[in-house]
């Protein structure tokens, strides 16, 4: 054994690199809050291991990203684990490098001789916001297509140039299967290759100027002494000698933290998951985009800003912000580093934390615009795959569509599931003499579409309810040609409303319209019959 | 850094050395058998995930011809992972009294496919000469083994058929 150490050691100088690298003494006082950037890499490591993982059963196209990212989180054994993981190691990433930040930040760490060392790593804190912007738009659900038409918008705000950059971003005028390449492979072979870059410069420029020593209070060294710096390096060689040696110490301490962060990661992913939101839906005029929280400081920022002074906000803050965190090692150069010395930038600093926590609060406190309509997923995968098989070439909907078939409107009503479902395995079984082909679906493709079938005319409403609007509703609104305009045309309210909040709305409708003219009909039709009105109006206003 | 030729070992106590490395070992364990092993069994997991069965429904068993073999056109539909496809096969159906026999419609000796010749009473292959019987059996030529046959099923007078992968 002692022999292929030493064979191995003659040609890679291990033994020195163990002792220059394991065996290196770090000055005492080196406390938990040094071990956020290891965390921080550890997370790095598991953000590789499950990203390279779930890349094997991804396809960046804007057809198949949304079903593949399906497809492994309901049907490949540890998929969703896999990417639960992956959502909450992207989050564990953004907090721990933002408390790294913090720390070289408030400890004064980024000071002489580590200037280079900051610079690294505020290149790392941006790429880590870049991995999560491009990161999200992957799934090529809701969340992601809305989050990545704002980002695109905002950088189009730049003076001059910020047409370009957005088409750039986009890889043309619009959002799409470029972009989702683009975004692909920046965030699967740009960012990592250039993370790992200056990771290894980092961690080299760590290593070579040491762990920096915690500030001390009545620090003698002013920076007007002409031997400073050679003072400085003796003073933290001394405080070297005193303290332990980075294995096992150090490390000890980098794994427990990096231990317990990984056990409330998996805790995240097993409880809460990887949420995916619907199909990205470039028409729907129906969703609240909200940004992953780490962008909600900047959200709720925007609000304050009208009009032209948005650029202010969009382009002019975030430049400063990127500009102080360079500038700091130059902003502020004497060797004095406790805060008593520094009161005025960790004030600052701490305005800043405390802005970015309150900004990202409030935005998270925005209430939503639009009502959420819970749509059962079946039916939305059995209206694409209405879309998908070309029904409307033989079946009518909403007086759109081919003649050959029956029209569909209120196919839910005519026709009961066992019906549909049949009619789907086998049209000719059911109806003899039919023209409708045998599309030799799949069980689940059979599923989804006696569900949205079942899900058209309501199913849920009653015959009568087409009776009780005329009867209570056409003297003033109109529905589907039904009925006066005197107040608001109703053909399309179940595209703006769900059922339960146009019955709230029937029964009492000055509670959510204070200056609306409506009656109430509470009293007046019971509750059975408002919540079949409510049904017949949003399915058919569709 | 000048402080390269310090030992190895500092003046601190050997049992609570080997105790940190111990915890560490421990721990760091932990993390690679959760974070290694499922994503291991992620990866390994088409080693045992069986095939799913898609049958395909080529239409009333009345309809074929007896004692001839047909060659028999459909469309599979089925999922492919994530994506659903259609794709156009073909397969010789052979109906006896009391049998039924679906050919795999490629020779078995390099994945041609063949054709009934009528005449001849025989399966030729235009690639290399193979021929074969009305029971598939090799009758001259280079093919090591009969045709091979699909499964079939016949639910209410249906025919169905179990298409398996191809093998050339």
């Amino acid at each position: 054994m002692k022999k292929i150490l030493d064979w191995l050691d003659e040609r890679t100088g291990w033994r020195k690199v163990k002792e220059v690298v394991l065996d290196r003494h770090v000055p005492q006082g080196i406390d938990w809050r040094y071990t956020f950037g290891s965390i921080t890499i550890f997370f790095f490591v598991v953000q590789v291991v499950t990203g390279i993982l779930l890349a094997m059963h991804y396809s960046p196209s804007p057809d198949h990203a949304y079903d593949s990212v399906k497809y492994l989180s309901s049907s490949v054994p540890m998929g969703n684990f896999l990417r639960g993981l992956h959502k909450w190691g992207a989050t564990g990433m953004v907090v721990f490098v933002s408390l790294h930040l913090l720390r070289v930040f408030f400890m004064a760490s980024y000071k002489y001789p580590r200037e280079v060392t900051w610079f690294t790593g505020v290149a790392l804190f941006f790429l880590v916001i870049g991995f999560g912007f491009t990161g999200y738009l992957l799934p090529w659900d809701q969340k992601a297509y809305w989050a990545t038409t704002v980002g695109a918008k905002m950088v189009e705000q730049v003076p001059f140039i910020g047409g370009a950059l957005s088409q750039i971003m986009k890889g043309g005028t619009d959002l799409g299967a470029i972009t989702l390449a683009r975004f692909y492979a920046i965030h699967v072979l740009v960012f990592p290759a250039i993370a790992l870059l200056f990771l290894g410069l980092h961690l080299f420029l760590v290593v070579w100027h040491g762990i920096s020593n915690p500030p001390e209070k009545n620090d003698p060294l002013t920076g007007q002494e002409p031997d400073w710096k050679q003072r400085l390096k003796t003073h933290y060689q001394e405080l070297k000698a005193k303290g332990p040696t980075f294995w096992p110490d150090i490390i000890f301490k980098d794994t427990t933290a990096a231990f317990l962060v990984f056990l409330a990661l998996i805790g995240m992913a097993l409880w809460k998951g990887a949420q995916m939101e619907d199909l990205a839906n470039p028409t729907d005029t129906n969703y609240n985009p909200r940004p992953e929280w780490y962008f909600l400081s900047v959200f709720q920022i925007l609000k304050y800003f009208p009009g032209k002074s948005e650029t202010f906000a969009i382009v002019l803050l975030p430049a400063i912000a990127v500009l102080v965190l360079v500038a700091l090692p130059f902003l502020d150069r004497s060797p004095k580093r406790h805060f008593k010395d520094r009161k005025w930038l960790v004030l600052a600093g701490w305005m800043s934390v405390l802005g970015v926590v309150f900004f990202t609060v409030q935005g998270a406190r925005t209430p939503l615009t639009n009502p959420v309509v819970e749509k059962d997923p079946l039916i939305t995968e059995g209206k694409r795959l209405f879309g998908d098989l070309h029904c409307v070439y033989c079946h009518s909907l909403n007086g759109q569509g081919g003649q050959v078939g029956p029209a569909l409107d209120q196919v839910g009503l005519r026709r009961n599931r066992d019906w549909l479902a049949a009619h789907f395995r086998n049209p000719k079984k059911v109806t003899p003499g039919t023209k409708m082909p045998n599309f030799n679906l799949l069980d689940s493709e059979v599923e989804a579409l006696v569900a949205y079938m079942s899900s058209l005319g309501g199913g849920t409403f009653t015959p009568q309810a087409p009776r009780l609007f005329e009867d209570n509703c056409s003297s003033c609104h109109k529905f589907h040609g039904v009925g006066e305009e005197i107040a608001t045309d109703l053909s399309h309210i179940g595209e703006a409303r769900d059922a339960a909040y146009i019955a709230a709305y029937i029964k009492n409708p000055t509670k959510l319209n204070p200056d609306g003219a409506m009656q109430a009909f509470d009293g007046q039709l019971t509750d059975a019959q408002i919540n079949d009105l409510a049904q017949y109006l949003y399915q058919q206003g569709k | 850094m000048q402080e390269t030729n310090r030992p190895s070992s500092g003046p601190e106590n050997p049992r609570r050395r080997t105790f940190l490395v111990g915890l560490i070992s421990v721990m760091g364990g932990f993390i690679t058998l959760v974070l290694g092993g499922s994503g291991l069994f992620y990866f390994l997991s088409p080693a045992w995930r069986g095939k799913k069965e898609d049958w395909v429904e080529l239409g009333p068993v009345a309809n074929l011809k007896e004692d001839e073999p047909v060659k028999v056109d459909y469309l599979q539909r089925k999922s492919d992972g994530w994506e659903v496809i259609e794709s156009p096969d073909t397969v010789w159906i052979l109906k006896s009294k009391n049998d039924l026999v679906a050919y795999d419609p490629h020779c078995t000796h390099l994945g041609c496919h063949y054709r009934w010749d009528t005449d001849k009473e025989a399966f030729l292959c235009p690639c290399h000469g193979g021929t074969f019987n009305k029971q598939g059996e090799v009758v001259s030529g280079p093919p090591p083994r009969p045709l091979r046959r699909f499964t079939t099923k016949v639910e209410n007078g249906s025919l169905f058929l179990l298409p398996e992968d191809k093998k050339s």
